[in-house]
């Protein structure tokens, strides 16, 4: 069985379909990574599923249970972790009171300053005070101590360090590895299908691609083609970005 | 002159409990909420209505509470309903609409803007200084005050529902996403502030000869008082409360002074608000 199912998922945003019938299925130990153009629905397919977008259409299901009805902390507590676009940490608490209220209850804050050592030194300082990386790691750790099952991450490398992308896809990575099934949208193409199991593209809010990351990090010409469209030159569908390729990447 | 400070003790402890009403409304569910004077008003319009058509007080107040409690809780659910992720701006004037509809129901309601009279929850004189009495009222008002700012403030840094609550007010959105029941805990927060502010007016409705507009009109001194705290601090709010009562007490001691008394917070305001821009107007000049 499936960690997550999205199935037939349509939002629209302002009465406008922005997501369009798209379905993907999320497994327990895997990473799956969300392609696609600035615009295409990445970020609002990760909102519908986690609940902060009401869905105009379609089913998600977390573990076999309905959830597309529920409310988003309904959904975080039946096992579902959203880490939001730009680093939402509470900047007013401590580091260690970020991790506190997340904590599940038979967890330990102490496991999030194991997955990210450098942040224990910095446990009583102010969130707000945190560089960008360690803000990013203190989210991730806040994701990880809540238990989650499912962990949907949008844009984590957002303005941050070539070192410090790395060092968090290795933590996503080693989370997949726990057990935790791993969505990930992220704008180095190339650095992401390096490091996930499987692979979707989403265009003008449609799936185009449904695969291996194997077989789209080998072809990087067939991603370009994805981005675009079929027999395209121009208009993907979004504000167009390329996908960038690996050694383009990071140093 | 201190005589006459002491006179405006009474008025300074409703400003306080009003402010940091005020401030814990702000620092929880992030909204300045200009109604909040308003929905207390309703609670001890409530009160006294019944207890003129006949009702013991003790039953009125209770009902009076309830009332301006379950006000306070509508106020809430449309804030938090419709503008949880809104800006600070388009929620303050969401509450400023909501206390022009509350003031216009409730001068139709309680029959326009004659004073009523009002039955005194805490009677008598607490002690006398320098021949000017300090109501029982005035004393368990200031006292309210720094037990809910000490009740506040210690809930807020000492209990996790308080730290899920800091959290909540930083960024609502984050904090559903992480299982915190927001709506639970604003609504919690709506309701608690809507039964202080309905007991804070209750108490001093007396010595002001209100009606529903004038008890509304309160929450200007309020704001003043949560400014020189800058909306963050309880301890400053309750000084900024007391402080603001005890000059508008000398103010009245001075005859050129006594007639624009009541502008008084409007001046703290400006004044609070021009000192808190003068970093930007330095960087401005340079």
């Amino acid at each position: 069985m499936s960690a997550l199912d999205a199935s037939g998922v349509t939002i629209n945003r302002a009465g406008l379909p922005v997501v369009r019938a798209a379905s993907l299925s999320l497994k327990a130990g895997s990473i799956s990574v969300l392609l696609g153009a600035n615009g295409a629905g990445k970020t609002t397919l990760l909102e519908g599923i986690s609940g902060v977008v009401p869905l105009a259409g379609g089913t998600v299901t977390l573990e076999g249970r309905r959830i597309e009805g529920s409310r988003p902390n309904q959904r975080a507590r039946l096992g579902l972790a959203h880490v939001q676009q730009g680093r939402a940490v509470f900047r007013l608490l401590t580091t260690e009171e970020n991790l506190r209220i997340a904590c599940h209850r038979e967890g330990s804050i102490e496991q999030g300053f194991e997955l990210f050592p450098e942040l224990k030194p910095r446990r009583h300082v102010a969130a707000g005070l945190l560089s960008g990386g360690e803000q990013q790691m203190l989210v991730m750790a806040r994701a990880f101590v809540s238990r989650p099952k499912v962990l949907l991450i949008d844009e984590m490398s957002l303005g941050l360090a070539p070192l410090i992308v790395r060092r968090l896809m290795a933590v996503v990575r080693e989370l997949a590895d726990r057990g935790l099934a791993v969505l990930l949208v992220e704008q180095f193409a190339a650095l992401a299908l390096a490091t996930g199991d499987r692979a979707h593209v989403l265009r003008r809010g449609r799936i185009v691609f449904d695969g291996d990351c194997a077989s789209l990090r080998d072809a990087p010409e067939k991603l370009h083609r994805l981005y675009l469209g079929e027999g395209a030159d121009g208009d993907p569908g979004g504000c167009f970005e390329m996908p960038r390729p690996m050694e383009e990447d990071l140093p | 002159m201190l005589t006459a400070a002491l006179a405006g003790l009474a008025a300074g402890g409703t400003y306080a409990l009003l402010g940091v009403c005020a401030v814990f409304t702000y620092r929880l569910v992030a909204v300045v909420n200009f109604a909040g004077a308003a929905v207390g008003a309703v609670g001890t319009f409530a009160m006294v209505m019944l207890h003129q058509a006949g009702m013991p007080l003790v039953p009125a107040v209770a009902i009076g509470l309830l009332a301006g409690t379950i006000a306070s809780g509508l106020v809430g659910a449309v804030m938090s309903t419709w503008f949880a992720e809104s800006d600070a701006q388009t929620k303050a004037a969401v509450t400023v609409a909501m206390l022009v509809g509350l003031i216009f129901a409730g001068l139709r309601v309680t029959g326009g803007q004659h004073p009523r009279q009002v039955p005194a929850l805490f009677p008598g004189a607490a002690f006398s200084l320098d021949n000017v009495v300090v109501t029982v009222a005035a004393v368990v008002t200031i006292a309210l005050a720094i037990a809910f700012a000490i009740g506040a403030t210690l809930f807020l840094n000492r209990t996790r529902v308080g730290l899920l609550l800091r959290a909540l007010s930083e960024h609502p959105m984050t904090a559903e996403l992480m299982g915190i029941r927001t709506r639970l805990l604003s609504a919690a927060i709506w309701l608690v502030t809507g039964a202080a502010t309905s007991l804070a007016l209750m108490i001093v409705a007396p010595e002001w000869e209100p009606n529903f507009m004038t008890l509304s009109e309160l929450i200007v001194p309020a704001f003043a008082a949560a400014l020189m705290g800058s909306f963050r601090s309880f301890w400053l709010t309750v000084v900024g409360g007391i402080g603001l009562g005890l000059l508008e007490g000398m103010a009245s001691n001075l005859a050129w002074l006594s007639q624009y008394r009541g502008g008084l917070p409007f001046v703290i305001i400006v004044a609070v608000l021009l000192w808190g821009q003068r970093g930007a107007r330095w960087d401005e000049a340079r």
